[in-house]
C-alpha cells in the first residue's frame, strides 16, 4: 500500500526497514556537523542504472502565441506538410507532434488565460473566479519528492507578481524565478550550514508532529469497530507516507548537490535581449533535467511584458511584443512577428538537439523528457483562445504526426495534459477540464 | 452440475447457516434462509438457475451468507426488482399472492441480515470532514469568520450524491501534507500581527479620481458628468464630478478607482455617493426609473487582464434613483483594489474588424436610454481593527499572556512570554484542546501532545512556535478529522453517549461543530428527549448559519455548483450573452424556495409545484412576470394558467439539465426522476451513442428520439423519463419559455444587436411539442398538466427528501434496514401532506439518524 503510488510511477524507492524515523530525526541534528546519511541516503542512484531512466517535462507557454497560419501545418496524420515555422525544426520531424483543434473550454478573456494555461481553470475574468492546481504542481505532489525540486518554475521577462504558469491548490501563484545566476546557485551550489539546519528543524518539528497523531490514531484505533478501524487505515498510511517523504526531504538537505557542469551563466537584464534571455532559460532547464534537479520544469515566456526587442544585432522591433502582436494585418508588424516566432522555434530546435545528444542509461535524454511548447492565446491579433498551437517533443511518445481536432470544436487541452501525467508514471485519469486522455497520442 | 442437485446443497447449507444466524434485533424469530430459497426456487429459478444464469444472476451460486455485503446487496436487487414488477419479465408469469409471498420472505430476511451488520459494524464508519466542515469548524474555533483555507485541501469526491459520503471521503498523504499546511496558515492568521493594532488606511476618491483604467466602448460605456452632462476634463477638486458607468463587470474591463491598493490583507469599510441613472441622446443623464443593483469586486489592479482571484464582495445593492450615502464592507487581499460591478448592464463587443486590431462597440440606446449608476465619492478605510487588542483569535491561543514584537521578518510577527513555559504550555493546550475538540483527549493522548510541545521548548524552539507546533497537531488528529456515527455499539461513551448525535446534527444543518449551546444538552443527556431535539432543530434551522446547509445541500441534491458550467451558445440565445446577473438571480431564487421549503414547512408537493415564485428584478423579466424592482428575490404569485411555480420549473434547474446549446429531455427527464423524483433510470447500455440535437434546426428533437427508441428494449426504459423531459421542453436552457425551438440554419430569422453590442441571427424552427404519457398510461398536453399528475406523487416527493437527507446528513444512503424508518416518518407526516419541516424533524428522530440503526426513541 505504501508503495502503490511509488509503484503505479514506475519507480522504486528505498526501503526503510531497520532505520526508525525516529532514528533518522535524532541522526538529523547531528548531521550537519557530519555531513554523512549515505546510510538512509534513498539507493536510487545505483537504482537508476537499472530502472528504465525517469521521465521528465518541460512545459513552456509564451502567453502571445505565435501566428496561427505559419505555425498550422496543412494535412494531418503522419503525411502532413511542415509549415514554414515546422520548417526550422524539420530535424526532429520524428521527434515532434504538432497537435492543432485544442483549447481549454470556458478559459476565454483574452490575455487572463495566461495564468490557466497550465491549470485550465474556468472563466478566469469572472467573479467568483479563483484559480485552481497546475499540471506542474499535480504532478510534484506526485513525484516531486524524487529530486532535490519538487519543481522549478521558471520565466524569462516575466512580470512576476501577476503571470505564472505554476499555481497552488488554492490558486496561489507561485512566483516564476527569472534569473539563470539564481538557479544556477540553487541547484549547484551548496546552502549555508545555518540554512541547512533550519530546514533540518523544520523538517524535525513535522516529524514529530506525526509520531503524536500516529500514536494517537492507535490509541484510538483500539477503541473503534472494525469498519472504523478500516476507514482509519488511510490514515496511517497517509502518517507512513509522509514520513518517508520527510526522510527524503532530510536527505536531500544534506546530500552534495551536483558539481556544476559549466560556469555561472551571466543574467540577461536587458529585456530587449529576448531571444538571449529565452535561450539562457532554456539552458537552465535542460541543465535541471540532466543534473535531475527536477523532473518538472515550466517556463513561461512572458511576451506580453516584452518591450520592442532586438530582432538581429541590427534591427529592433518598431514595437513592444504586445502591440506587435495586434498586427491587424499590417504586412510590416507581421514580418517582424514571423521573425520572432521563428527565432524562437530555432531555440526550441537547440534544445530537441541538445537533448537528443545526450544520454542517460543508453537512451537518448530526449526520449525519457516531454517538451511541451504552447500558448493560452490561438490568436493574438484577436484575442482568440481557442486552436491554441501545441508542439510536444520528445518523452517518448510516437511522434512524427499532425494531430488535427475539430477547428470548431476544439478538444480539452488537459486530454493532452493527462497523457502527459500518465507519460511521467502518474496513474491520473483525470486533469482540470479533461475528458479522458488525448486520442491518437500513443507511445 | 445437476441442477436440482445444487440447488439441494444450497438448501442444506443455507439452513445450518441460518441456524447460526444472530437473532434480530426487534426480537422476532431469525428468518432461515431455507424459507426464502424456497420462494426464490419456485419463482425465479427457471431462468437464473447456475446453467441458465439470465442477466448473469445465478442464485444458487450467490449462496444465502448475507453478512457479505455484496451478497446482501444482490439480494436487495432481486427483492427491489420483484417488487416494481420488473421481474419476472412477464408479470403475469408471478400472480399477486405468490409475488407478496416472495416479497415478504425476501424483505424480511435481508432485512434481519442487514440489521445484524448495522449492530455488528456500525451504520456508516467514521467519516472524514470534507473541505468546507474542516474550514468552517476551523473559523469558528479560532473566531475568524473570514479565514480562507478550504481551497488549501484537495477537492472532495462526490459519492451517493454529495461531498458528505464517508466511503467517498478519502485520506491520502496529500491530503495529510495539506491538512498541516493549511492548519498551519490558520493558526498562524489567528496570532495577533503586531503588539498593537496599525491604525487603518483612509483613502478618498471624488472626480476623476473615481475611475482609473478603461471601460473601453467609451464614452457610451463610461463616462464623467457634471450637472448630467458629459463633461471631457474634470477638475481633479470638483466635487460635483460624477463619474457614469453602464456596462457590467466583464473582460475587458477595469473599474476601479485611482490610487488604491489594500497595502494589508482584511476588511475594509466603503462608503460611496451615488444614483441610479439614464443615458439619454448626447450622453446626458436622467434618473432612472428603477433602482440599478450593484456590488463591488476585489481584484488586482492588473488592467483589463485579470491575475489571480476575482470575487465578489461587500454583498449586493439597489442603488436608487434619487440617489443616496451607501455604506458596506469588503474583504481584501494585500494587493487588491475594488472594482465598481454593475449587475445585469449592457457589455462592450471587443472585435477585430477584417483581422484588424481590437475595436469595441457599445450597443446601441435603447428605448428610454441605458441604465447606469453615477458615483460621486468613494472612501475606503481599512483594515479595520477589532476593538480589543490582541484580537479574540489570539486570545484562543494564548489567552492573556504578554507578546513582544517578533524580529523583524518573523512570522507571527509577536512572540508570546511565558513566565512559566512548560505550566503554561499544558495549560493553554488543555484550554485550546477542549475548545477544539467534542469532548476531552483522554489522559494519554493528552499527554503526548504536551509532550511534543515541552520537547520543542526544552529543545530551544520559541515558545510560540511549541505551542503552535502542538495545536497544529491537535487540529491534524483523527479525533477531529473523523466523525463518528451516534451510538455505534463501540462509541467510547458508550450507548448513552450523545455527543456524535450533536455532531451530526451540526455538521448537517450548520456545516461545522456544535455550539457549546447544543453540545451542553448531549452531554448533559437532554439531548436524548425527543422536545429537547426537536427543539434544537428548529433552533438550529432558524439560524442564519442554516445558510450553509441551503448553500450546500443544494450544490449537490440540485446540481447549484454547475450552474455556471456551461456558457449560453451565444449563436442561439444571444439575449443570455455574458448576463451573469441572470444566472446569479437562478441561484439565488432556488436557495430562497429550498429554505423556505423548510423554514414554512410547505408540503413535499412544492418540489413539482406551488402558487408562488421567488423572484427579482431580473427573473421577473425572465419570467415575464410584472415588473419588480432590486435584487432581493421575494414571493410573488404566479399569474393563473402560468407554467410556474415548484422547483420543477426554476430557471436553474432548466440551466443546469441543459447544456448551454441545447436541451435534451432524455437527460432532463433522467434529472429529474433521479433527483426530484427519487426513481433514477436504470443505467444506459454502453453501446449506444446519445442522440445529439440537430442545432441547423431541420429536425426536432423528438423526431430523433423516435428513431433511437425504435428498438422496444430501448423504449421500455425510455418511457419511463423521457415523458417528463418532454414536458420541460417549453424551457429554453436557461429556463426561459418558449413556444419554438431556435436553429441557424431552418426556419424563420431573427436578427439585431443584442446587449453585448454583437450582431446576431438565428431562426425559430419548429414548434416545441410539450405532449406525453406518464408510464401508468396517463397522459398530459404541457408542462401544467404534467404538474397536476406529478402532486399526486406527494408520498414519493417525499421519501425522495428523506433519502437526500439521510445520504446527506449520515454519509450512508438509505440502507434496507432503513426503509421502514423511511415509510414510520412518511406515515406520521401523511396526514398533514408531508411537510418538509415534519419531514425533517422525524428523520431527526429516527433511528436512521440517530444511530443504532432501526432502533426507536
Amino acid at each position: 500500500m505504501t508503495h502503490h503510488e511509488n509503484r503505479a510511477s514506475g519507480y522504486r524507492t528505498h526501503d526503510k526497514r531497520g532505520l526508525s524515523r525516529r532514528m533518522f530525526l535524532r541522526g538529523a541534528g547531528a548531521a550537519v556537523a557530519l555531513p554523512m546519511l549515505e546510510a538512509l541516503l534513498p539507493a536510487r542512484a545505483a537504482q537508476a542504472a537499472l530502472d528504465a531512466p525517469p521521465q521528465r517535462a518541460i512545459l513552456i507557454s509564451n502567453n502571445l502565441g505565435v501566428l496561427p497560419k505559419p505555425f498550422f501545418p496543412t494535412g494531418t496524420g503522419s503525411e502532413y506538410q511542415l509549415s514554414p515555422y515546422l520548417e526550422t525544426v524539420a530535424a526532429h520531424r520524428s521527434d515532434f507532434t504538432v497537435i492543432s483543434g485544442l483549447s481549454h473550454p470556458n478559459v476565454r478573456g483574452g490575455h487572463s488565460t495566461e495564468n490557466c494555461f497550465l491549470t485550465a481553470a474556468r472563466n478566469p475574468t469572472a467573479s467568483g473566479f479563483r484559480n485552481t492546481i497546475s499540471l506542474d504542481q499535480f504532478a510534484a505532489e506526485r513525484i516531486g519528492h524524487l529530486t532535490r525540486f519538487p519543481s522549478l518554475n521558471l520565466g524569462v521577462n516575466i512580470d512576476k507578481g501577476n503571470r505564472s504558469l505554476a499555481w497552488t491548490r488554492d490558486g496561489v501563484l507561485i512566483p516564476a524565478e527569472d534569473k539563470p545566476s539564481r538557479l544556477y546557485e540553487k541547484m549547484f551550489v551548496g546552502g549555508s550550514p545555518a540554512e541547512v539546519a533550519a530546514q533540518l528543524e523544520r523538517l524535525k518539528e513535522r516529524g514529530s508532529i506525526l509520531d503524536v497523531l500516529d500514536d494517537d490514531a492507535r490509541r484510538l484505533s483500539r477503541r473503534i469497530s472494525a469498519a472504523d478501524r478500516r476507514r482509519l487505515e488511510q490514515y496511517f498510511t497517509s502518517i507512513r507516507e509522509l514520513e518517508e517523504r520527510l526522510q527524503e526531504a532530510g536527505a536531500w538537505e544534506q546530500r552534495p548537490k551536483p558539481s556544476a557542469p559549466a560556469a555561472a551563466p551571466d543574467d540577461v537584464t536587458d529585456r530587449a535581449y529576448f531571444f538571449k534571455g529565452f535561450e539562457a532559460m532554456l539552458t537552465m532547464a535542460r541543465l535541471a533535467i540532466e543534473s535531475d534537479s527536477t523532473r518538472i520544469v515550466t517556463l513561461m515566456v512572458d511576451a506580453f511584458a516584452t518591450p520592442a526587442f532586438k530582432l538581429d544585432d541590427t534591427e529592433t522591433t518598431t514595437d513592444g511584443y504586445h502591440n506587435l502582436s495586434h498586427h491587424g494585418q499590417s504586412a510590416e508588424k507581421v514580418r517582424q512577428l514571423e521573425e520572432a516566432d521563428r527565432r524562437q522555434m530555432e531555440l526550441l530546435g537547440g534544445l530537441f538537439t541538445a537533448l537528443g545528444e545526450r544520454r542517460e542509461g543508453g537512451r537518448r535524454l530526449l526520449d525519457s523528457t516531454i517538451v511541451l511548447y504552447g500558448s493560452n492565446m490561438g490568436d493574438a491579433n484577436t484575442h482568440d483562445n481557442t486552436n491554441l498551437p501545441i508542439l510536444l517533443a520528445g518523452g517518448g511518445f510516437r511522434h512524427g504526426s499532425h494531430l488535427a481536432f475539430k477547428h470548431d470544436d476544439n478538444a480539452p487541452l488537459c486530454n493532452l495534459f493527462v497523457s502527459v501525467l500518465n507519460r511521467l508514471g502518474i496513474e491520473a485519469d483525470a486533469f482540470g477540464s479533461s475528458a479522458g486522455s488525448l486520442k491518437g497520442l500513443d507511445t | 452440475m445437476n441442477r436440482r442437485r445444487a440447488w439441494q446443497r444450497v438448501l442444506v447449507l443455507a439452513a445450518a447457516l441460518a441456524a447460526c444466524l444472530a437473532p434480530a434485533s426487534h426480537g422476532e424469530s431469525p428468518v432461515p434462509a431455507a424459507h426464502v430459497l424456497s420462494h426464490l426456487e419456485s419463482s425465479c429459478l427457471d431462468c437464473h438457475d447456475a446453467d441458465t444464469a439470465e442477466g448473469k444472476l445465478a442464485i444458487p451460486a450467490l449462496g444465502t451468507d448475507l453478512s457479505d455485503a455484496s451478497v446482501r446487496e444482490k439480494f436487495v436487487l432481486m427483492h427491489d426488482r420483484v417488487a416494481k414488477k420488473q421481474m419476472p419479465p412477464d408479470a403475469d408469469d408471478l400472480p399477486d399472492d405468490k409475488r407478496a409471498a416472495l416479497l415478504s420472505a425476501l424483505s424480511a430476511f435481508v432485512e434481519q441480515a442487514d440489521r445484524a451488520d448495522v449492530l455488528a459494524n456500525g451504520r456508516v464508519p467514521l467519516r472524514r470532514l470534507n473541505r468546507h466542515e474542516y474550514e468552517q469548524t476551523l473559523r469558528d474555533i479560532l473566531l475568524l469568520p473570514n479565514l480562507d483555507i478550504g481551497d488549501r485541501l484537495p477537492e472532495d469526491r462526490t459519492r451517493d450524491g454529495f461531498n458528505k459520503s464517508a466511503e467517498g471521503l478519502d485520506f491520502s498523504r496529500i491530503q495529510l501534507e495539506a491538512a498541516l499546511d493549511a492548519a498551519d496558515a490558520a493558526l498562524r492568521a489567528a496570532i495577533a500581527d503586531g503588539v498593537a493594532p496599525q491604525p487603518p488606511d483612509t483613502f478618498t476618491a471624488i472626480s476623476k479620481n473615481l475611475f482609473a483604467g478603461e471601460a473601453y466602448g467609451e464614452p457610451h460605456s463610461r463616462f464623467f458628468a457634471k450637472e448630467s452632462q458629459k463633461v471631457d476634463k474634470p477638475e481633479a477638486d470638483d466635487a460635483d464630478v460624477e463619474c457614469a458607468i453602464f456596462r457590467s463587470a466583464y473582460w475587458p474591463y477595469h473599474g476601479y478607482p485611482r490610487g488604491f491598493v489594500a497595502k494589508r490583507s482584511g476588511v475594509y469599510r466603503v462608503r460611496f455617493k451615488a444614483r441610479a441613472v439614464h443615458q439619454m441622446e448626447n450622453l446626458t443623464l436622467v434618473p432612472a426609473p428603477q433602482p440599478v443593483p450593484m456590488t463591488f469586486r476585489a481584484r488586482a489592479p492588473s488592467g483589463p487582464d485579470v491575475s489571480g482571484d476575482v470575487q465578489a464582495v461587500g454583498g449586493l445593492f439597489d442603488i436608487a434613483p434619487e440617489g443616496g450615502e451607501y455604506e458596506t464592507t469588503v474583504l481584501l487581499k494585500k494587493g487588491q483594489t475594488i472594482e465598481y460591478s454593475l449587475l445585469g448592464l449592457a457589455v462592450p463587443l471587443a472585435r477585430n474588424v477584417n483581422g484588424g486590431g481590437p475595436t469595441y462597440r457599445f450597443p446601441p440606446l435603447p428605448p428610454g436610454g441605458h441604465p447606469g449608476i453615477a458615483f460621486k465619492s468613494l472612501e475606503i478605510t481599512g483594515p479595520l481593527q477589532p476593538d480589543a487588542w490582541p484580537p479574540a483569535s489570539h486570545r484562543v491561543l494564548f489567552d492573556d499572556l504578554p507578546f513582544r514584537a517578533a524580529p523583524a521578518g518573523a512570522s507571527p510577527a509577536v512572540e508570546v512570554i511565558a513566565s512559566d513555559p512548560e505550566a503554561d504550555a499544558r495549560r493553554l493546550f488543555r484550554r485550546f484542546a477542549a475548545s477544539a475538540l467534542v469532548r476531552p483527549l483522554p489522559e494519554g493522548d493528552a499527554a503526548a501532545y504536551e509532550e511534543l510541545i515541552v520537547t520543542a521548548i526544552r529543545g530551544g524552539t520559541g515558545f510560540t512556535q511549541a505551542m503552535l507546533a502542538g495545536y497544529r497537531a491537535i487540529v491534524c488528529s483523527p479525533e477531529f478529522l473523523y466523525l463518528e456515527d451516534p451510538r455505534s455499539p463501540d462509541s467510547p461513551g458508550g450507548p448513552a453517549d450523545l455527543v456524535p448525535l450533536a455532531q451530526r446534527l451540526s455538521y448537517f444543518l450548520w456545516d461545522t461543530r456544535p455550539d457549546n449551546g447544543l453540545l451542553a444538552k448531549a452531554t448533559s443527556g437532554d439531548l436524548g428527549r425527543p422536545e429537547v431535539l426537536r427543539a434544537e432543530v428548529d433552533r438550529l434551522v432558524g439560524d442564519p448559519r442554516f445558510a450553509r446547509f441551503i448553500t450546500n445541500f443544494t450544490n449537490y441534491w440540485l446540481d447549484l455548483r454547475n450552474l455556471r458550467r456551461d456558457e449560453p451558445d451565444i449563436r442561439l440565445y444571444p439575449e443570455y450573452r455574458f448576463d451573469d446577473y441572470l444566472v446569479e438571480s437562478m441561484g439565488m431564487e432556488t436557495r430562497a424556495f429550498v429554505t423556505a421549503m423548510v423554514r414554512e414547512n410547505m408540503p413535499a408537493s412544492a418540489i413539482v409545484d406551488t402558487d408562488f415564485v421567488f423572484a427579482n428584478d431580473r427573473l421577473a423579466r425572465h419570467y415575464r412576470l410584472e415588473p419588480l424592482s432590486g435584487y432581493a428575490v421575494r414571493k410573488v404569485p404566479v399569474p393563473p394558467g402560468s407554467s410556474l411555480g415548484g422547483l420543477l420549473t426554476q430557471a436553474a434547474v432548466q440551466k443546469v439539465t441543459a447544456n448551454g446549446t441545447n436541451t435534451s429531455p432524455v437527460l432532463r427527464g433522467a434529472w429529474v426522476m433521479t433527483r426530484l423524483l427519487g426513481q433514477p433510470p436504470p443505467k444506459p447500455p454502453e453501446s449506444v451513442p446519445a442522440v445529439e440535437p440537430d442545432i441547423r434546426g431541420a429536425k426536432t428533437i423528438r423526431d430523433l428520439l423516435a428513431l433511437h427508441t425504435k428498438d422496444t428494449s430501448c423504449a421500455s426504459c425510455h418511457k419511463l423519463f423521457d415523458p417528463v423531459g418532454f414536458a420541460l421542453e417549453s424551457f429554453d436552457i436557461c429556463g426561459g419559455w418558449r413556444e419554438r425551438y431556435r436553429g441557424l440554419e431552418e426556419g424563420e430569422q431573427v436578427t439585431g444587436i443584442d446587449r453585448a453590442g454583437h450582431d446576431f441571427s438565428y431562426r425559430l424552427s419548429h414548434p416545441v411539442d410539450p405532449r406525453g404519457s406518464l408510464p401508468d398510461g396517463r397522459t398530459f398536453s404541457d408542462i401544467r398538466s404534467l404538474k397536476a399528475l406529478l402532486a399526486d406523487s406527494s408520498r414519493q416527493l417525499a421519501r425522495n427528501l428523506l433519502h437526500q437527507f439521510t445520504a446527506y446528513a449520515t454519509g450512508a444512503p438509505v440502507r434496507f434496514s432503513d426503509r421502514p424508518d423511511i415509510e414510520a416518518i412518511l406515515d406520521a407526516c401523511a396526514a398533514d401532506g408531508y411537510r418538509v419541516r415534519d419531514l425533517l424533524q422525524g428523520f431527526v428522530a429516527s433511528g436512521i439518524f440517530r444511530g443504532l440503526g432501526g432502533e426507536h426513541p
